[in-house]
C-alpha cells in the first residue's frame, strides 16, 4: 500500500501550486493578525487601510500565477498548433518545389504556390475544433489575468478613494436604463402625435 | 577566382525595381490619414447617443417613393458603402433615382457597454424608420442590411413588418451552426460573458485578430506587395489605401450586443429556430411577409452562403428572390462586379417594388 507521505510526493503542479498558495495566505493573515495591534496605534485612522489593501493586492497576485500556469500551457499549444502547421506546409512546398527557381517567372509561380499552400493550411488549422478550442481557453486565461489586473487596480482606485469598476459599471446601468425608458417614451410619443396628426 | 553566376538579371532588375518603388512610395501616395472617405455628399438628419442617421444627397431626380434606409454591420463603419465615387454602393442607387438614407452605429465607448439587440433594433434602427417616414410623408420605407447589419435588419423586419415596404438582406448572418467560416469557429468556441464582464466592449484587437486568421499569406504578405509593385498606378494605389484605412477603423461592439450575438447566433443558433428574444419580443422569421431578396457571395469568407441562404426559406414572404454571386464579402458590396450586375439586378427588383 501506498504510503501518504508518497502520495503527497507525486502531487501535480496544480497541487503544490495550492501549497504554496495556502503557505502564503497563511503566513500573509497570521502576520497582519500579529501586527493589527502596534500597527493600530502607529497608524493614524484611514492609514491603516493600506495593511488591508496590501493583503488584497498579495491575494490577487497569487491567484495571476497560478492563471500563468494555464496560460502558458494554452499559449505553448497555440504556438505548437501554428509552427507544425508551418512545418507541414514548408514540407509540401518543398515537395513541389525541388529546384531553386532560376528565373523570374519560375519565382513568381513559387511564391503563387507557397502562399496558396500556406493559406489552405492555416485555414484548415483556423477552422478546426482543437484550434478553436484551445484559442478559446487561451482567451479565456488571459481574461482571467486582466480580471486580477483589474481587481489591483479596483484596490488602488478605492485607496485613494475612486469607484472602483464595478461601482462605475452600476452607474452605467442605470444611466443605460434610464435612457432607453425615455427614448421608448419619447418614440411613443412621436407615433402618437403623427397618428393624430393625420 | 569569381565563379560565373546563374542568376537571371531579371531578378535583380526585380529587386531593385521594388526596393525603389518602396523607397519612392511617400513620393507618389497620401498616408492613409489624409484620405477622406467621406464621398458621397450626406447630412447628418438625426442623431441618437453615437449613432447617426445620414441622408444622401440626390444626384439624380428621385424616381421612387418609397426611401431606402442601409442598416450597416457592425464591424468596421459604413464608408465601405461609399468607398470610391466609381464603386461606391450609395451613389449608385441615387443614380438610379433612390432616396438613401444610412444608420451609421458610431464609436462606442464604455458607457454604451449594455447596450444590446433591444436598443438596435427597437431603438435606434425603429427610431431612424419613424424619422424617415415622417420627412417623406410615407407608411414605408425599403430597408437593406448588409453582414450584421441585416441580422438587426432582419430582426426589426420580423418585429415591424407594417414599417418595411421591401427587405433587402446582403450576406446576413443568420444560421450560426451552418457558418463554415473561420470567424465561426472563433465565436463558437468563445466565453463571451467572461469576455464582457472583464473587459467591457468588445475590444477591436479582438477583431484585427479575426481578419488576420483569413487568409493570412495572401492578405497579410502578398496584398502589400502588390501595393508596392503598382505604386506608379493611381487607381489601383487610391483604392487600396481607401480599403486598407477602412480595414483598419474598427469600432468596439457593445458589450451586451457582442454577448448576445455569439451566444445566440453562434453557439444556440436560436435566431434560424425562431426561438431568438429581441428585448421581451421573439423573433419569428416566418412574420416577414414583405417582397424580400437575399444577396449572397459563393466567395464569402466572413459569412459563408450556407450562413445566409436559410434566411431565404426561413421567411414567410410569397414574393422573394435568392441571387448568388460569384465574389466576396466586400467585392459583393464594393466593387465594378457590383456595380455592373449587383446593384443594376437589386435596382431593377428594388424599383418594380417602390
Amino acid at each position: 500500500m501506498q504510503s501518504k507521505s508518497s502520495k503527497d510526493s507525486a502531487e501535480s503542479p496544480a497541487d503544490i501550486t495550492e501549497y504554496y498558495k495556502h503557505l502564503s495566505l497563511f503566513w500573509t493573515d497570521i502576520i497582519h493578525l500579529m501586527s493589527s495591534k502596534p500597527q493600530a496605534l502607529t497608524s493614524i485612522g484611514p492609514m491603516r487601510a493600506f495593511a488591508a489593501n496590501s493583503k488584497k493586492i498579495a491575494v490577487e497576485l497569487i491567484e495571476i500565477n497560478e492563471n500563468l500556469l494555464g496560460f502558458n500551457q494554452y499559449i505553448t499549444e497555440y504556438y505548437k498548433q501554428l509552427s507544425d502547421t508551418w512545418g507541414i506546409s514548408q514540407k509540401k512546398v518543398n515537395q513541389k518545389v525541388p529546384e531553386i527557381p532560376q528565373d523570374v517567372e519560375q519565382i513568381e509561380s513559387v511564391k503563387r504556390l507557397w502562399i496558396d499552400i500556406f493559406d489552405n493550411d492555416f485555414t484548415e488549422l483556423f477552422d478546426s475544433k482543437k484550434f478553436g478550442a484551445n484559442y478559446g481557453n487561451l482567451v479565456s486565461k488571459e481574461l482571467e489575468l486582466t480580471k486580477h489586473w483589474n481587481n489591483i487596480a479596483n484596490v488602488i482606485l478605492q485607496s485613494v478613494n475612486l469607484p472602483s469598476k464595478e461601482e462605475v459599471d452600476e452607474v452605467y446601468k442605470e444611466i443605460h436604463s434610464l435612457k432607453k425608458r425615455v427614448s421608448k417614451l419619447e418614440l411613443e410619443l412621436k407615433k402618437e402625435k403623427r397618428k393624430n396628426a393625420k | 577566382m569569381l565563379s560565373k553566376s546563374n542568376i537571371d538579371p531579371k531578378i535583380i532588375e526585380e529587386i531593385l525595381k521594388f526596393s525603389k518603388n518602396v523607397i519612392d512610395a511617400p513620393k507618389f501616395v497620401s498616408a492613409p490619414d489624409e484620405i477622406s472617405l467621406e464621398v458621397t455628399p450626406h447630412k447628418v438628419v438625426q442623431q441618437i447617443d453615437k449613432t447617426r442617421l445620414l441622408h444622401y444627397k440626390s444626384i439624380n431626380k428621385t424616381k421612387h417613393k418609397t426611401p431606402l434606409l442601409i442598416s450597416y454591420a457592425l464591424i468596421n463603419r459604413y464608408h465601405i458603402l461609399d468607398i470610391h465615387p466609381e464603386k461606391s454602393w450609395v451613389r449608385n442607387l441615387l443614380e438610379q433615382g433612390f432616396e438613401v438614407y444610412m444608420l451609421d452605429w458610431g464609436t462606442p465607448t464604455s458607457m454604451d457597454k449594455y447596450l444590446d439587440f433591444d436598443d438596435y433594433v427597437n431603438g435606434y434602427l425603429e427610431s431612424s424608420v419613424e424619422y424617415i417616414k415622417n420627412q417623406s410623408s410615407t407608411e414605408q420605407i425599403s430597408l437593406q442590411g448588409y453582414c450584421t447589419g441585416a441580422t438587426i435588419a432582419t430582426a426589426y423586419a420580423a418585429l415591424h413588418p407594417e414599417n418595411v415596404k421591401n427587405y433587402i438582406a446582403t450576406a446576413p448572418v443568420i444560421d450560426g451552426w451552418k457558418d463554415t467560416t473561420v470567424i465561426s469557429n472563433l465565436a463558437k468556441h468563445m466565453d463571451a460573458d467572461k469576455m464582457v464582464e472583464t473587459i467591457g466592449n468588445m475590444p477591436p484587437e479582438f477583431m484585427y485578430y479575426c481578419f488576420s486568421v483569413l487568409k493570412p499569406f495572401e492578405q497579410g504578405f502578398e496584398k502589400y506587395v502588390k501595393f508596392f509593385k503598382n505604386i506608379d498606378d493611381k487607381k489601383y494605389v487610391d483604392n487600396f489605401l481607401r480599403v486598407e484605412k477602412w480595414l483598419g477603423d474598427t469600432p468596439p461592439i457593445p458589450g451586451e450586443l457582442f454577448k448576445q450575438w455569439i451566444k445566440d447566433i453562434y453557439q444556440k443558433n436560436l435566431l434560424v429556430q425562431n426561438k431568438m428574444y429581441v428585448g421581451d419580443e421573439l423573433i419569428d422569421l416566418r412574420k416577414i411577409n414583405m417582397p424580400m431578396f437575399t444577396q449572397v457571395a459563393v466567395g464569402d469568407h466572413l459569412v459563408s452562403p450556407e450562413c445566409s441562404m436559410p434566411l431565404h426559406y426561413a421567411v414567410g414572404s410569397q414574393d422573394k428572390t435568392l441571387k448568388i454571386y460569384p465574389t466576396g464579402h466586400v467585392g459583393m458590396i464594393a466593387s465594378s462586379f457590383s456595380q455592373k450586375k449587383i446593384l443594376p439586378e437589386m435596382g431593377q427588383w428594388l424599383s418594380q417594388r417602390s
